[in-house]
């Protein structure tokens, strides 16, 4: 049997799902195919979306018409904005998610989209006429006629290891491995690597003595991810914190020589950030204690995610260790930790629009590329979803720049420099992190998204809504002179000096430690702006001078952008560059001189040799004719 | 490797100065580099197959072309990449002399090396990463060293010395960035953020170590381009003779150098190894500026740009208005000489400050040499010659934007900009100083932090 689609997604996680969403939106007939259709966007790891930067990602992706920040939304139990106590440049949301309830969400987004069709099956093999046409199934039936996005990073050829035992092969969380369709892709010549990861046990939260946790709540005022959506609130549940010490550190360190990670059955790098309690304990010995989180599985269910003990050691030893922990003395193992080895394709084989280069017609998104987190492969699924239907409709590629969103700091990161660890986001990843805030995606990507067409007429709706009120808001700071009888209260909060004459609320703002919130409420007929839209008025306001540095900063870096390189330039004969910057442009073939000055080992002077080069070659010429 | 390097070609030159010497040194570097030798001596491509690295041998070199015999010589292999330039590199030892090494590089030209141009096999030590910029810098200055302090501190910089400074400082600045990373991209870890008061004054340090290095600037340059010492007076008050008396005593290394102008003489001294350029203005009687109107003899454009004043004053009477008015006038410093001291009349004495010399019997002229030395390279004096010396304009100027940025740093904190604002300093002096190394190196802040604390909630 054979069936035709424009765009055919292969995989149902969060990048697939956020890749045939975007396909789907942008007007193309578009196909989903998993092995299990109850499990799209299923959260395998942590059950939480956000964080720093991460949550930014989530609500880049949700101010360009995505499934993310909707779903979590819909789902979330606990509520934290990180780093509330610093300055709202670098407040990262973060919802701890319901685990059953967020894949029916996003399940219902995805049913409630036109041109989006959903098929389970096991996809084994890419179909190929001339380019990449279409792929074939388990089952025997092939999808062709468009262009393919491949996210089906977590299944490829995983193997997962507890302790000792023999490692089994497995895909996502308690699903089977992916191998036949790595296999086919590896044919092709692709450069496969592999990477590990690991996650902690679970227990269940009637067997934790919470007396002796520190109760952690979310936060009183409700919060959305979603700017266009407007999903009800859940009854909200707590956290809870408790310390591994040195009971826990003795055990781990007698076991060392049952942990996969430490006995050499595992291979592959993994992540820094995310290590495992046996890493935690071997590379900080003098630490005196871990923290321990204790996190919400869900409304309906009493299990509780152990987040900070990843590992890999056997499920005894892991009882063991869990069992020396204040409160959880006599706690009950769910499911043992476990840690996950699995391949990825080194991300600097593919063009920015995440098109393979050497495979025209397939995009690959998602941990497939290397990255770890549901936020990168969201941001990641939207993008190659996005030029997946740009490319059938022969329309031009859409590419978000590195000052426009922490999605366009990860994928120009992955392509450009490749990655040598499980990628994560971080706010120092991000040069333009003033720019780059929760708080203002809809006017750095809402704008964007609407332009292309991305985005639905409800969520165009929403758009032009939130733009209002930030202009609004921003007229009212302007305009709006506040008495000092009204100010002064406020301003010595801050224990700045008092006025004497009325000021305009934006001179006050730009003030240290005074909010735009605490001034907007002296007023007595003041307007209500949401919190959102008040952290962008006086974010912008307050350190104008920084935000101008950084703007004119990316305008410097957009015309090194313009400064193309042909994509045959021969790096290799550019002589009078040095032999590491040679090398690594050859490697990387950047498209222009910006994506060039970022790769580590290519000096200001390889940079300035560089474009000497481009310029005195003659086939410049005839890229500029043909182009 | 071979890839790239194959696409090179390469370079010969005579490495040690023309003219008449016992030895002349001829250095070939390239991917044909042992392929051209081993056919001057006589071999095919391979002659020089397993010859143990940095090892001479004694060889009977022949022009090729013709057959002929050119000169015994010391051949010695440098494989690439531990060789000066990174590359595979041939070094010959020929008899001195001119016709002999101008023969053998000759040979090699026809056997397919290009003769290099000025600073070439230096230029290719940088771009194969064998030397960083300040090194690069280095060789050029060692090159051109004008006196033997300068040689000394292009040698330290091409140890890596100054290059390793700024290095050190970077790792500094990364070290603190890594600190406010910790802090805003980690906020649930088990260490506390590290108090915003320990980070503002480790900032304050780094700044303070940058303005220590900053402050041998001046002095650096001055090492590098010698200290433009213009000596000024009214005519007939002794400045040829001065001129002559100091360039005299160094005769053993002086160059004398027609000058870039023709209404000066100049010659290059050395004072217990530090450079002065002696600039001599006499017998310039044209003009019509306010400085010859007063009888004073001085170029206006030497005056703009020394470093130094010795205004000669004769003996016989304190100076007079005039004198002391133009002297005032002068921005930088000056020493005011009192010449032909032996025509003193008994009793006389110098003001204060200035220094009695006598030509004629060479009375004064010690101390006023001293009084040169200890004026313009004080510091370089009092310090050790360890100490890492900035040499140039370009390296100042960045490091003046690196503590620029760093106090900057500091002061948006005390005003209450938040850390994650005020950071973007920070990123700005790293850039600065990877600027003046030469490299755009990976982002290491991250590495630092996962190094030094416990990430992993």
């Amino acid at each position: 049997m054979r069936i035709s689609y424009d765009v055919i997604v292969v995989g149902g996680g969060h990048a697939g799902a956020e890749a045939a969403a975007a396909s789907a939106r942008l007007g193309a007939s578009t196909v989903l195919i998993t092995p299990d259709l109850t499990r799209i966007a299923q959260m395998s790891c942590n059950p939480a979306i956000g964080g720093v930067a991460k949550g930014t990602v989530a609500r880049e992706v949700d101010a360009l018409g995505g499934v993310m920040g909707q779903a979590t939304d819909a789902s979330s139990i606990h509520f934290r904005m990180l780093n509330r106590s610093k300055g709202p440049a670098v407040w990262g949301p973060r919802s701890q998610c319901d685990r059953a309830l967020y894949p029916i969400a996003a399940r219902r987004i995805l049913d409630g989209l036109e041109n989006l069709d959903l098929f389970q099956e096991m996809v084994t093999g890419l179909h190929f006429h001339g380019r990449v046409r279409g792929v074939e199934t388990r089952g025997g039936v092939t999808f062709e006629g468009g262009v393919v996005v491949v996210t089906a990073g977590t299944f490829l050829r995983g193997r997962i290891h507890v302790g000792g035992a023999a490692a089994v092969g497995a895909g996502r969380a308690g699903e089977g491995p992916s191998i036949a369709l790595a296999e086919a892709l590896e044919a092709r010549g692709l450069e496969v690597r592999r990477f590990k990861t690991g996650t902690p046990p679970r227990i269940d939260g009637r067997s934790v003595d919470f007396e002796r946790c520190e109760r952690q709540d979310g936060e009183e005022e409700p919060f959305r991810f979603s700017y266009y959506a407007r999903e009800p609130f859940l009854e909200q549940r707590a956290c809870w914190i408790t310390w591994s010490g040195a009971a826990l550190k003795d055990i781990v360190t007698r076991n060392l020589n049952r942990s996969a990670l430490y006995g050499g059955e595992i291979s592959g790098q993994g992540p820094r950030y995310c290590p495992s309690i046996e890493d935690k304990v071997m590379r900080f010995p003098d630490a005196p204690r871990h923290q321990v989180f204790l996190e919400p599985e869900g409304l309906d269910t009493t299990e509780l995610y152990v987040n900070g003990l990843s590992t890999s050691l056997p499920a005894d030893v892991q009882v063991d260790f869990l069992r020396s922990i204040p409160g959880l003395e006599e706690a009950k193992m769910t499911k043992p930790g476990y840690a996950i080895e699995y391949d990825y394709f080194p991300p600097a084989q593919l063009h920015h629009t995440l098109e393979v280069k050497a495979l025209p017609g397939l995009y690959f998104a998602g941990q497939i590329n290397g990255t770890t987190g549901y936020e990168e492969a969201a941001g990641q699924g939207l993008v190659a979803g996005v030029n997946a239907a740009l490319a059938v409709q022969a329309r031009p590629p859409f590419v978000v720049e590195r000052d426009q969103g922490y999605i366009g700091v990860l994928i120009d990161d992955l392509v450009t420099k490749g990655v040598d660890e499980p990628y994560r986001l971080f706010t120092s990843r991000a040069e333009f992190r003033l720019l780059l805030r929760q708080d203002n995606a809809p006017g750095r990507l809402g704008t964007l998204a609407r332009s292309i067409g991305l985005l639905t007429a409800e969520q165009e709706r929403a758009l032009e809504e939130r733009l209002r009120e930030e202009s609004r808001a921003m007229a009212w700071f302007r305009d709006h002179a506040i008495p000092p009888s009204a100010a002064n209260s406020v301003l010595e909060a801050a224990a700045t000096p008092p006025i004497e004459r009325p000021v305009r609320a934006r001179e006050l703002v730009r003030r240290p430690g005074v909010t735009a919130r605490a001034l907007l409420a002296t007023a007595e007929d003041a307007p209500v702006f949401s919190q959102d839209v008040l952290a962008t008025v006086e974010i912008d306001t307050k350190y104008e001078g920084y935000v101008r540095r950084e703007r004119d900063r990316a305008e410097k870096l957009r015309a090194q952008a313009e400064f193309e390189i042909p994509a045959d330039a021969p790096f290799d004969e550019f002589a009078t560059l040095s032999h590491e910057a040679r090398q690594k442009l050859s490697r990387l073939r950047p498209a222009n001189l910006a994506q060039a000055s970022r790769i580590p080992g290519v000096s200001p002077a390889d940079l300035q040799n560089l474009v000497m080069e481009v310029r005195k070659r003659s086939w410049v010429g005839r890229a500029e004719a043909s182009g | 490797m071979e890839g790239p390097r194959s696409l090179v070609d390469t370079i010969v030159a005579r490495a040690t100065p023309p003219g008449v010497g016992a030895v002349a040194l001829i250095r070939l570097s390239g991917p044909r580099a042992a392929e051209i030798a081993g056919a001057l001596m006589g071999g095919g491509g391979d002659a020089m197959a397993g010859w143990a690295p940095r090892q001479g041998r004694l060889r009977q070199l022949h022009d090729p072309r013709r057959g002929e015999a050119l000169d015994r010589a010391l051949v010695t292999l440098f494989p690439g990449p531990a060789s000066y330039t990174g590359e595979d590199v041939v070094e010959i030892s020929t008899h001195g002399g001119h016709a002999i090494p101008a023969t053998v590089v000759e040979a090699c030209v026809a056997l397919g090396a290009r003769p290099a141009s000025p600073g070439e096999f230096t230029q290719r030590a940088y771009l194969n990463g064998k030397l960083d910029l300040t090194q690069a810098e280095a060789v050029a200055d060692l090159v051109a060293a004008r006196a033997p302090k300068a040689r000394t501190v292009a040698l330290h910089q091409l140890e890596r010395g100054l290059g390793g400074r700024i290095a050190e400082l970077r790792g500094q600045v990364i070290g603190l960035s890594a600190l406010l990373v910790q802090h805003i991209d980690f906020p649930d870890e088990d260490e506390a953020p590290v108090p915003l008061g320990r980070i503002a004054a480790e900032a304050a340090d780094v700044a303070g170590q940058i303005d220590r290095l900053l402050a041998t600037a001046p002095a650096g340059e001055l090492l590098r381009e010698g200290a433009v010492t213009v000596l000024a007076g009214r005519p007939n008050s002794g400045k040829s003779s001065m001129f002559n008396a100091l360039v005299g005593m160094e005769r053993a290394i002086v160059t004398e150098e027609p000058g870039t102008t023709r209404d000066a003489i100049e010659a290059v001294i050395s004072i217990d190894g530090f450079p002065f350029r002696l600039v001599d203005t006499a017998g310039l009687r044209s003009g019509a500026g306010r400085v010859e109107r007063m009888g004073i003899e001085v170029a206006h454009r030497y005056l703009e740009g020394a470093d130094l004043v010795l205004y000669c004053h004769e003996a016989g009477g304190a100076m007079g208005g005039r004198d002391a008015e133009f002297v005032e006038s002068l921005a930088c410093s000056v020493v005011v000489v009192r010449t032909k001291w032996d025509l003193a009349a008994r009793g006389e004495v110098t003001g204060g400050g200035e220094v009695a010399v006598s030509v004629k019997t060479g009375e004064g002229l010690g101390r006023l040499r001293e009084v040169l030395r200890d004026l313009v390279f004080r510091d370089v004096v009092e310090s050790r010659e360890e100490v890492p010396v900035v040499t140039r304009r370009r390296q100042a100027g960045l490091l003046r934007e690196a503590a620029v940025e760093i106090k900057a740093f500091g002061e948006a904190l005390a005003t209450g900009i938040p850390a994650e604002v005020a950071s973007a300093h920070l990123k700005s002096a790293e850039s600065a100083l990877e600027e003046i190394l030469g490299v755009i190196a990976p982002d290491e802040v991250l590495d630092r932090v996962f190094r030094e604390f416990c990430i992993g909630k």
